[in-house]
């Protein structure tokens, strides 16, 4: 006699097993969407961040290279301050909470970006200021699913796709985001207006290790209209959970050039 | 009037009841006064408009890098990368019969901030000499002075020194992305605040000499963007346009380009829908005749059908003496005729020194209404009237062709009065 020397009880039992790890499969497979953008943001952010990175702008007009510094705490607070070129060493950015200032060297003042400048270029990159605001609070303002669940060039990945919730006031028309599922990390991510024309997408690569944590080290924004342009932010440094407090992302420490 | 006879006799049949003639030629003058005035004021209005819009701030001309409208992007300068010789090129347009005036110009846009307040501007760099020839806007300056070159001054309208909270001789920070895309920011010292009445100008423009806003922007000397161009008269744009296109300069640069680098538009092609507007106002001036003389014929053809209904005996006597129907037709007729002269004669003294009056001295409304904004446009709330011969010519044939179509059936019956029948009171 077997275990189940019972035929009937081993067909029940058979049947809970395969429906249970049906049930774990339809766990994993549909995981929430809101929760996985708060994990990558999460392993991209931490909880405080202070890194040294380059950006390189490419137009049909000009290149130039920058490198900037950055602190951050938290979604609410950034600050950026450029250490080179030398003639736009200083210029920082400081964002605290929904509001943008630049600070300008040459002149000794900080302005407030008015609201209806957010769109425009941050540092003449094809970044806006809406971005450093706009992507730290996404989850508050768009409804995320997962589009694909599966494999993709040998990977398992994850396809999110956001669209604004009703009444938010954004930017974009829906943004698609490819993450992997085995490092949680993005490959790249896609904007459209609201017409459903892809607008510009992001490129994360060379998942380098920094601070403890697996990170792309390259960003490279595309605009769609524009192939020969582009914006590719490298992190040179980058640090996780160091000591800062909000104080430091202050009117003063924006005009101090530290 | 004494070739004809029948005019004569017309004539003194008009005398025979003054007050009803003068009343009834009244009535016809009123109506010349009334389509001359009206539409002499909407010309006016019409002329204010495209002046407005053509000399308050921009020419009846701009000449641009075939690629700067609509994007105006800072690196479609004239003459494209390499710029040109600017010089030169406002010597060859001055040269232009029709050009009063050609100033050049750089844009870019913004921010300018002042203590806590940030606006977002639009950067005008002109040549202020050349400027004060072409357009209206910075003269007179509601505050201040005119920017002095290379002292980093600038003026700014209005409103935007309103939202800024900003006053004579206070630094203003200018920030712009410089051609190089290097963060372009400088101090401008705020030396004067201009008024053009158009909210979105006021609020958005800072204006500075050319080359200040050129050094802020790291572009050379020679590249600009616009170059702005008055003419005699505003609707000799398109031609003026035709001819400054085939210049000799302009075809230079399209040799060199291999293509045509340079575009020369008029305001026709800038702001089409205002010469829709103007066209739809002209054939609403026809609309205006025909319906003021429509309500006058029926006026004039019962006073002058009661008339030769008075006159039945009359005319029966005439015919009972050997005249025949045509010449009571004619006598009649002729009746009209008279009193379209007099009604015109009557048009013309109530109508001229008013419009006279309203062309050269326009009253000043201002203190009922304030200014109003037409397609982009601004107008003074007067009462300027326009003069225009031959739509007044034109007036005048119509109220002649009322005075005779509106005796046309007092006439067709006069001569058919039955001289028997009349005469025995039947």
């Amino acid at each position: 006699m077997t275990r189940f020397g019972n035929p009937r009880l081993a067909r029940l039992t058979m049947c809970l097993t395969l429906a249970c790890l049906m049930a774990g499969t339809t766990v994993s497979a549909q995981p929430d969407a809101r929760e996985i953008v708060e994990r990558i943001d999460r392993l991209m952010r931490g909880d405080s961040s202070h890194g040294i990175a380059t950006m390189e702008v490419v137009t049909e007009h000009w290149e130039r290279t920058m490198t900037m510094e950055m602190w951050s705490l938290g979604t609410d607070y950034s600050l950026v301050r450029l250490r080179a070129p030398a003639k736009d060493a200083g210029t920082a950015t400081l964002m605290a909470e929904d509001d943008i200032w630049n600070y300008l060297p040459k002149v000794d003042r900080s302005i407030k970006i008015p609201s209806s400048m957010m769109g425009g270029a941050w540092m003449g990159s094809h970044f806006t200021n809406d971005d450093l605001v706009q992507e730290s609070q996404m989850i508050d303002v768009y409804d995320a699913e997962v589009a694909f669940d599966g494999e993709r060039d040998g990977v398992m990945v994850w396809e999110l796709r956001l669209t604004p919730k009703p009444e938010a006031a954004v930017v974009w028309g829906s943004l698609e985001f490819l993450v992997g599922q085995d490092d949680n990390l993005p490959r790249w991510a896609k904007y459209y207006d609201e017409d459903g024309e892809l607008v510009r997408t992001m490129d994360y690569s060379e998942v380098t290790e920094f601070g403890g944590r697996l990170v792309p080290a390259v960003m490279n924004m595309q605009p769609a209209d524009k192939p020969g342009e582009r914006t590719t932010i490298r992190y040179e440094e980058l640090d996780f959970d160091i000591e800062i407090d909000e104080s430091f992302f202050s009117l003063r420490t924006l005009q101090s050039g530290r | 009037m004494s070739e004809s006879p029948w005019l004569r006799i017309g004539w003194r049949n008009l005398g025979r009841n003054r007050k009803r003639t003068v009343l009834t030629a009244l009535g016809l003058a009123v109506g010349f006064f009334a389509v001359v005035f009206i539409v002499g004021w909407s010309q006016g209005i019409m002329a204010e408009m495209v002046e407005s819009a053509t000399s308050l701030v921009n020419g009846q001309l701009e000449i641009h890098d075939a690629e700067y409208r609509p994007d105006r992007s800072i690196y479609d300068t004239i003459g494209g990368r390499d710029g040109a010789d600017i010089e030169a090129l406002l010597r060859s347009i001055d040269a232009d019969p029709a050009v009063t005036a050609a100033a050049p110009r750089v844009y870019a846009g913004g921010l300018i901030s002042s203590g806590e307040a940030t606006s977002a501007g639009m950067f005008m760099g002109i040549d202020p000499t050349r400027e004060l020839t072409l357009s209206r806007f910075l003269d007179p300056l509601v505050e201040g002075r005119m920017p002095v070159p290379g002292r980093n001054e600038l003026l700014v309208g209005a409103e935007m020194a309103r939202q800024l909270d900003a006053g004579l001789d206070d630094e203003l920070v200018v920030v712009s992305s410089g051609a190089d895309g290097s963060m372009a920011n400088d101090l401008f010292t705020l030396v004067g605040i201009f008024r053009t009445g158009l909210v979105e100008l006021d609020a958005t423009f800072a204006v500075m000499p050319i080359g200040d806003l050129q050094t802020l922007l790291v572009l050379p000397p020679g590249r600009i963007h616009e170059i702005a161009v008055s003419t005699v008269d505003p609707w000799i744009a398109d031609e003026t346009a035709a001819r400054l296109r085939d210049h000799r300069w302009v075809a230079g640069i399209w040799q060199h380009f291999g293509r045509r680098a340079v575009e020369v538009v008029a305001w026709t092609t800038l702001n089409p829908a205002m010469v829709d507007y103007v066209a739809l106002g002209e054939s609403m001036y026809f609309v205006i005749i025909i319906i003021v003389f429509t309500i006058a014929i029926f006026g004039v053809a019962n006073t002058m059908l009661m008339a030769t209904y008075e006159r039945r005996r009359e005319f029966a006597v005439m015919l009972a003496l050997g005249a025949t129907p045509r010449s009571v037709r004619a006598i009649v007729l002729h009746e009209g005729v008279a009193l379209g002269g007099l009604s015109l004669a009557l048009g013309a003294v109530m109508t001229l020194p008013l419009m006279v009056w309203f062309h050269t001295a326009p009253p000043d409304m201002s203190w009922a209404i304030d200014d109003v904004t037409i397609m982009g446009a601004l107008l003074s709330p007067s009462l300027r009237v326009e003069y225009d011969v031959p739509f007044w010519i034109m007036t005048a044939v119509a109220l002649f062709a009322t005075a005779l179509l509106a005796s046309l059936l007092p006439a067709w019956r006069a001569a058919r009065v039955p001289p028997a029948d009349t005469l025995a009171g039947l």
